[in-house]
Formats: structure tokens, C-alpha cells, sequence
């Protein structure tokens, strides 16, 4: 091949033609469904839901054959950090939601919540970044 | 959308019939960028597909979370533990998927 980089610049921008085309302006664009919570719970299951959603969608892209490598590996070291952050935000919601009814087990398990929730937060937003990575 | 993709597509192929015209000494290189040219196209158009299905989720889950909002109720049990099995599915099924595709 004697002109790799012509031919480069050419699969990179055949590759992110289909993005490109179905660009969506905003108001169009994917919706968080963490915004729409009003409670810690809320937010809790709308991010482990979410969560599941992006996985089902980043297998999806890692069964295609024409994927490339490098993006199958870079979307298996995303889902190795957010994954352990996620299921520790399973264990944080169970206990908030069985919490005695005192308000001071209340109050700390809705902060171990909380926390958990800011922890797995940006995991999960990098794996989604990499699904969507094609896109821009 | 779909009348780009087509037309790239169309592109491509009128392209490739011309290959014989094209003189001998560059024929393969023009076939190996074409071929290059659909494959990157096929990827694609495959994250296209993947990214108007993840919107499509992530909306059914904002509905689900605004209409518990809407109605000021918790989470309960039962609906943590299927969000957790939806979870550990699409986690086991991903891991599963980048094992076979080499990239685990």
C-alpha cells in the first residue's frame, strides 16, 4: 500500500459516514434516564437499568465481525471498571430499601447510596461514551 | 438516513465495476481501498443501528422512572432484583461475546 494515510482517511471517513447521517440535532438526542428520578432509589434504578441497556447494545457491537479490535477492547476494559462500581450500587439500593424506619439508618443508608451512585456514574458514562463513540 | 447509506453503497459498487478500466498496475490497490472502503462502511452503519436501539431503551427506562416519579413511589424489591438479572445477563452475555471474539 503506498499511500497508507490516503487510505486511512478514507476508511476513517467512510466509517463515520452512516454517523454522520443520522446525526441527531438537540432535542433529538439520547435521553438520560437518571434526570428523570426525583428520589435516591429512583436515580439508583434508572442507572442500573440504563446501565443494562448500554451492555446489551455494546455486545451487540462486539458479536459484529467488522468492528474493529481495538474498539472491542477498549469497550471490554470500560465494562471491567463500571461493572464491580454497578454491583456495588446494587448492594448500597438493597439496603437503603430495606433500612429500618429510624431515621439516623435512613439517613446513612441513603449517603452509602448516594455514594455509590456518584461512583458508578462515570464508569457507566465512559461505556456509554464508547458505544456512542462512532457517532460524532 | 437509509437514502445516503444506499447511495454510498451505489457508490461504491459503480466504482467497483469500473475496476477493470482501471490499468493493470493499480487495479489491486484501487480493489484493496475499495474493499477497505465497505468494510469501514459496514462498521459503520452497525454502530448506527446499535446507538438508534440504545436510544430506544434508554427512553422505555426514562417512562418507567418518570411515571414512579410522577406517582411519588419507591423502588420496590422485586423491581431492583429484575433490574439487577437484566444486569448480570447483559454483563455475562458481553463477556461472553468478547471471549469469542478475541478481544477478552
Amino acid at each position: 500500500m503506498r499511500h497508507p494515510l490516503r487510505v486511512l482517511a478514507l476508511a476513517l471517513m467512510l466509517s463515520a459516514t452512516p454517523a454522520c447521517a443520522s446525526l441527531q440535532w438537540p432535542g433529538a438526542a439520547i435521553e438520560n434516564p437518571i434526570d428523570a428520578a426525583r428520589t435516591v432509589d429512583q436515580r439508583a434504578y434508572a442507572l442500573l437499568h440504563a446501565y443494562g441497556a448500554i451492555l446489551e447494545e455494546a455486545a451487540d457491537i462486539v458479536r459484529d465481525p467488522a468492528t474493529p479490535l481495538t474498539l472491542k477492547r477498549a469497550l471490554g476494559q470500560a465494562e471491567r471498571v463500571a461493572t464491580p462500581t454497578v454491583e456495588t450500587l446494587q448492594i448500597a439500593v438493597t439496603a437503603y430499601i430495606r433500612a429500618s424506619e429510624t431515621p439516623d439508618d435512613r439517613i446513612a443508608a441513603a449517603n452509602t447510596l448516594n455514594a455509590a451512585i456518584a461512583a458508578a456514574e462515570a464508569p457507566v458514562a465512559e461505556l456509554q461514551a464508547l458505544v456512542r463513540a462512532r457517532r460524532s | 438516513m437509509s437514502n445516503l447509506m444506499l447511495q454510498v453503497q451505489l457508490l461504491l459498487a459503480a466504482l467497483s465495476a469500473l475496476l477493470p478500466l482501471v490499468p493493470d498496475e493499480h487495479r489491486d490497490r484501487a480493489a484493496e481501498i475499495l474493499d477497505l472502503a465497505a468494510r469501514a462502511l459496514a462498521a459503520g452503519g452497525v454502530v448506527r443501528v446499535n446507538l438508534d436501539d440504545l436510544a430506544a431503551k434508554l427512553a422505555d427506562v426514562r417512562r418507567e422512572v418518570e411515571a414512579m416519579a410522577a406517582a411519588g413511589r419507591a423502588v420496590s424489591a422485586d423491581e431492583l432484583d429484575a433490574a439487577m438479572v437484566r444486569v448480570r445477563s447483559a454483563s455475562a452475555a458481553f463477556r461472553t461475546a468478547l471471549a469469542e471474539a478475541g478481544a477478552g
